[in-house]
């Protein structure tokens, strides 16, 4: 059980490292911009295709002309978050070869910080378009206060899987990039197959039946269904192993990648400069 | 009598090389112990399991075999006890080039829960001669700046020990004597990692030549001399009869070689033991100047390794 003035030193050192990644990042800013429009882009195929599919009054399950537009646009925040799992390898392939990456090893630094110093200087420098979108979508579809709260809260939990995840990436960065590789593969295959931007049922049968498989497809399910239904209470009642994927998941990934983490870096160390 | 704040015991690392089925030593079987206070360098050729040696202390690498105690944690039991203990420099290395020298040393501070960095920080930087460029991108510093920027950072986290590696490196000599005297003031226990001999020589109380993972030899800079110069090099001048006294050390069996110069000759005497026997010859001429030519710690470290 960590203290009050653990708790604070924890604290400090976790607004250090936003402050630091914030800092290296609007050193480049175009490179951010872009990394913060190029979500659009996969996003705008899929409203082409829809649009003109929804033209002829047709369903595909609960996606219909009324709501697409929402789904898509919920698509493009989740894109966003998503780059956070990428961000995590990324900065610490970085590090690893600007050699700063002793410098946070032999820190006093307990490795969950490091998660959360990404973590949030994320969620910082995605704030604006993101709340751009997020009031777009309102625009479009109407909803409660504590829905939104809702959402925002469901957002939260999706970043931290998806920092979770980043940061099993972020270690193999550091000791084996072959694995990495792998890794941000099979990632890529279970984002196409996570229903993020196309309806489950537009897929063929045997596709459907590895997306149920899935519980990305769940999760972003559960964020639809929550904006949509506009009560979170009933949305939980109607889906309920939607949210017990969603929460069970949000608790298993952050911890099993300090552990993986942790355990990896035992074994490895700093492979590769 | 000060305590050993530093041992190692039978430290080794060894790594298998693709493609050979020996193995190759890092470290074999290293037994060193730096007393607290001590500056404490360690010399060899590139390759020779320095920098090894370095991240075994910082528990940035595990041994393979053995293992060390820094301020009474064993680095392997008790690792973050033990890297608690030291500060780690690593040349210029270990600093974000693309924030500024501020930001670097604010964010290190704050990472190691330092108080009062502000100030801490600025009068760090006015006696470094940083203050002007502390805004800066570290980019844009010469490389000078940024050893001196890494060495703020390492003296700013206020540990006992400091394990410096090449602290010196491609620096002019105002820097590397800038330097030193930083380090030679800083009331800390330094283990520190060398190509550059004067830098030991005027820093270190004691030195340990490293080669292929070996220790070759350990001891205080005299012990070291005394050591290497069983062969010593005497120079003599001599107003007259210099023939004739290079005649008669001529017939001597313990003269290895002459070099003539200027005003007289260079000698090299097999054994210090045979000084005396020397001095009952020049007595007998009218010499000028008799001197032993100290061997640097760089003529040293070539005849040991």
């Amino acid at each position: 059980m960590i203290n009050r003035k653990e708790f604070k030193k924890y604290l400090l050192q976790i607004k250090a490292l936003t402050e630091r990644n914030i800092k290296l990042k609007l050193r480049f800013k175009y490179n951010l911009i872009i990394s913060l429009i190029s979500p659009f882009i996969f996003v705008i195929m899929p409203l082409i295709i829809l649009s003109q599919l929804f033209e002829f009054d047709t369903q595909f399950g609960n996606w219909t002309i009324n709501n697409f537009l929402l789904y898509q646009f919920l698509a493009y925040n989740i894109f966003l978050l998503k780059n956070i799992i990428s961000e995590f390898p990324n900065q610490i392939r970085i590090e690893k070869f600007w050699k700063t990456i002793p410098s946070l090893i032999i820190a006093p630094l307990n490795r969950i910080n490091i998660f959360f110093g990404i973590f949030f200087s994320h969620l910082i420098l995605i704030f604006i378009p993101f709340t751009i979108f997020f009031i777009i979508c309102y625009l479009i579809y109407p909803i409660s206060f504590f829905t939104i709260i809702s959402i925002i809260v469901i957002f939260l939990l999706i970043a931290l899987i998806f920092s979770g995840i980043g940061l099993i990436l972020g270690i193999f960065a550091i000791s084996n990039e072959n694995i990495l590789g792998i890794l941000v593969f099979i990632i890529d295959l279970v984002f196409w197959a996570s229903c993020i931007t196309y309806p489950f049922e537009i897929f063929p049968k045997i596709l459907q039946e590895v997306i149920s498989l899935n519980p990305f497809y769940y999760i972003f399910d559960f964020l639809r269904a929550t904006w949509i239904e506009d009560n979170i209470i009933s949305t939980i009642i109607l889906h309920p192993s939607n949210f017990y994927i969603l929460i069970s998941i949000t608790f298993i990934v952050p911890i099993t990648s300090v552990f993986i983490f942790n355990k990896v870096y035992k074994k490895f160390g700093i492979v590769g400069y | 009598m000060n305590r050993n704040i530093i041992e190692t015991f039978d430290l080794t690392k060894r790594y298998k090389l693709k493609g050979r089925n020996k193995d190759i030593f890092a470290l074999n079987n290293v037994n060193i112990s730096i007393k607290e206070g001590e500056v404490f360098g360690l010399l060899g050729p590139n390759g020779a399991g320095k920098t090894t040696m370095i991240q075994i202390l910082t528990t940035l690498l595990n041994p393979t075999n053995g293992y060390a105690i820094i301020d009474g944690y064993n680095i392997i039991k008790n690792p973050k006890k033990a890297k608690a203990k030291v500060a780690l420099m690593l040349g210029s290395n270990m600093l974000y080039y693309r924030i500024t020298g501020y930001d670097n040393l604010k964010f290190f501070c704050n990472i190691y829960n330092v108080p009062n960095y502000k100030e801490k920080i600025n009068s760090m930087a006015i006696e470094f001669g940083l203050e002007k460029w502390l805004n800066q991108y570290v980019e844009n510093f010469s490389s000078g700046m940024k050893m001196k920027l890494a060495l703020c950072r390492t003296l700013l986290l206020n540990r006992d020990i400091l394990i410096l590696d090449e602290p010196t490196l491609g620096l002019d000599v105002k820097s590397i004597s800038f330097i030193v005297n930083i380090l030679k003031n800083s009331n800390k226990t330094i283990f520190l990692t060398s190509h550059d001999m004067n830098v030991v020589e005027k820093l270190c109380d004691r030195i340990a030549f490293i080669d292929k993972g070996y220790i070759l030899k350990i001891g205080t800079k005299e012990d070291i001399k005394k050591l290497i110069q069983s062969e010593i090099k005497i120079e003599i001048k001599i107003v007259e009869n210099q023939e004739k006294l290079k005649y008669e050390l001529n017939q001597q069996t313990f003269i290895n070689e002459y070099i003539n110069t200027k005003e007289g000759f260079i000698i090299s005497l097999k054994n210090r033991k045979y000084y005396r026997d020397l001095l009952l010859i020049l007595g007998k001429f009218n010499i000028l100047k008799v001197k032993e030519i100290d061997l640097s710690i760089e003529e040293m470290f070539l005849k040991i390794v």
